[in-house]
């Protein structure tokens, strides 16, 4: 039930599971950025797994090729599936992606597709039994290390391109239609646009991550994308911070890293990992790395830079002039 | 006449379903803010229930009241720890934005912390006991009524009758009496309730610990039914109770039941031409159509209030 949550590995195997939670954290994340709750990212994590793990076994793709299909093709789905959904407000809106991720889960549950292959072997869905035999990495050489600095590559690729999107003006514009849509309508922006490429961004994130746990782990099942993998996916962002694409890592290294990993809390894992998030969001609504305290250490670099070299620090437009609502 | 078997057995399915919305939907009217951690609290409940049953031998007219005891104090504490921040709205200015638009803040919070608390509940009924099927009090007959050509389940339809009762009592509860009056009106406007001298953090927390207890009571009723109780009941609920409330008009007492009865019988058919997937599909599908069509017909859903 639990399987993507669970640390089955230690060492390199577990480094790979942090990447792609991290990267299911984010995508849930690029959602919260403007305000919208969904707990349905498990689907295109879903998808993303079945069309990469596809391609590479039936259609002898390389992997990169499956990978950027695979996020195409979450992003045709998000779309599709964004669109009607649009319009619900924020409660409605999360319990239709939850319906919506289940029925991709029960569809795939229900999808058999089983193409013979060169060994005499059997290669593609099997209903609930899962996808088994994905095998592109054993088939190539590639080395449990060196798939890691490939998922570690991605990951960091994402949050870099996520940092810099939040200082564009599409960025900002994210940034205003969570913080207030009536606002940001009213100052012109197309908010229903805007959270339909949102969704679709965090697809692709989402499907990124799904091919590469699929390929780390050669099996996959629909039962690993249940409510589960969503729901933790946007407890890491509450965790870490909705401010910055650093909080939902935040989180997931927290819980993953030292919560499952150090196994001090058999059993109790899921108890504490509940209070935590609980108690935070009562008393600390925006995570960890909340606005207030971006500001703060962003101030504190800036003053640091002012005295090594006073030049570089003319002081541009303010980010976060947008956030005092 | 196997179309009609089956449609009678769908129905009498709708007793529990209507039991499980109808706290998941007191509770949304009177905060506005779905429960996530609905399900897991009655499982807590149900988990100490069976506690009770086996390792303390109580009698089963015992365990049940404390089944539905332990559930109301489950969603005091989910309401303390989750739900706290409703009370927050009185006196302060609130644009209408706020509440319309769903983008709220608090909302997508308070949806976040009881999920986390969700997860919390759950494994602490895992803890309390490991096991996979956990004996539950059985007040189940296999006696089996025939109609002509039909068959019919007493013990469903009683379950059914419960039902219906409950509902009913519930909403003529709370048009008729002082305290359903106040809860209605804390409902529907927090801040005129709070101008008219009602304390509405107390009444805010009344209805909530009224809604989880009334999901103790349907946990009882379910599980009297199956004899046993497992680690997937919570999910069950909240699954089949947010189905039938949403298809009802979340926040509408009544609708429930024709919410519970819809999901029924087209689960039914479902189940017999899909078979237990498209049984499962049938749930989402029903329950996202509602959530469209809902939004179609009124843009400001959202604002919820308490309609009996």
């Amino acid at each position: 039930m639990r399987d993507a949550l669970c640390a089955s590995e230690p060492g390199v195997g577990l480094v790979i599971q942090v990447v792609v939670l991290c990267l299911v954290a984010l995508s849930a994340w690029l959602l919260l950025r403007v305000g919208r709750i969904s707990l349905g990212q498990q689907a295109y994590f879903g998808i993303g797994a079945y069309v990469a793990a596809l391609l590479t076994t039936v259609g002898q793709w390389p992997l990169l090729a499956a990978l950027l299909a695979a996020t195409l093709a979450a992003v045709a789905c998000a779309l599709l599936i964004s669109w009607p959904l649009l319009r619900l407000p924020g409660l409605q809106y999360a319990v239709a992606t939850l319906s919506v991720a289940e029925l991709v889960r029960l569809g795939l549950s229900g999808w058999r597709h089983q193409v013979p292959q060169a060994g005499g072997q059997m290669a593609g869905p099997d209903g609930v039994h899962g996808f088994r035999d994905i095998r592109w990495l054993f088939e190539h050489q590639v080395g449990q290390t060196e798939y890691m600095l490939w998922a570690l590559l991605a990951l960091g690729l994402t949050v870099v391109t996520l940092l810099l999107l939040a200082r564009t003006r599409l960025g900002l514009a994210m940034q205003a239609v969570g913080q207030d849509e009536l606002l940001a309508d009213s100052q012109g922006l197309p908010v229903q646009r805007i959270r339909l490429l949102a969704s679709a961004l965090a697809a692709a994130v989402a499907a990124l991550a799904g091919g590469l746990y699929a390929h780390q782990l050669t099996y996959i099942e629909p039962a690993i994308f249940d409510p589960m993998l969503g729901i933790h996916a946007v407890g890491y962002s509450m965790l870490g911070g909705l401010a910055t694409p650093l909080g939902p890592l935040l989180g997931a290294a927290f819980d993953l890293g030292l919560l499952e990993a150090t196994r001090l809390f058999e059993g109790w894992r899921m108890v504490l990992f509940g209070t935590l998030v609980a108690a935070f969001l009562r008393w600390r609504p925006r995570g960890v790395l909340d606005e207030a305290l971006l500001q703060r250490l962003s101030d504190r670099w800036r003053a640091l830079g002012l005295r090594r070299s006073p030049v570089s620090a003319v002081p541009g437009p303010s980010r976060d002039s947008t956030l005092t609502s | 006449m196997d179309f009609l078997q089956r449609s009678l057995d769908g129905l009498l399915e709708a007793g529990p379903y209507a039991l499980v919305g109808l706290g998941l939907t007191l509770g949304f009217g009177m905060l506005r803010r779905v429960n996530l951690a609905y399900g897991a609290g009655a499982m807590l409940g149900a988990y100490l229930g069976s506690w009770l049953h086996v390792r303390l031998g109580w009698p089963a007219l015992v365990v049940l009241p404390s089944v539905a005891v332990a559930t109301a104090l489950a969603g005091l504490y989910v309401q303390w720890l989750c739900f706290h921040d409703a009370d927050r709205s009185i006196g302060k200015p609130q644009r209408a934005s706020m509440t319309v638009s769903g983008a709220d803040a608090r909302e997508v919070v308070a949806l976040a912390s009881s999920f986390a608390v969700w997860m919390q509940l759950e494994q602490l009924s895992v803890n309390l006991l490991p096991r996979h099927l956990n004996p539950f009090p059985d007040f189940a007959s296999t006696q089996e009524w025939t109609l002509g050509a039909l068959g019919l389940r007493p013990d469903r339809l009683l379950m059914c009758l419960l039902a219906v009762a409950l509902v009913l009592g519930m909403t003529r509860w709370m048009q008729t009496s002082r305290t359903g009056l106040a809860l209605r009106a804390t409902a529907d406007h927090p801040l005129a309730a709070h101008l008219s001298g009602l304390h509405v953090p107390a009444l805010q927390r009344l209805g909530f610990v009224i809604a989880c207890g009334l999901s103790g009571v349907a946990a009882c009723a379910v599980l009297a039914l199956e004899g046993q109780v497992t680690p997937m009941f919570g999910m069950w609920m909240l699954m089949k109770g947010l189905a039938a409330a949403v298809i009802g008009g979340l926040g509408h007492l009544r609708g429930v039941l024709l919410g519970a009865a819809l999901l029924a019988v087209v689960e039914a058919h479902a189940q017999a031409l899909l078979g237990p997937l498209g049984r499962d599909a049938a749930t989402w599908g029903l329950l996202l159509l509602a959530l469209l069509w809902r939004a179609r017909v009124s843009r400001i859903s959202a604002t919820g209030g308490l309609h009996a």
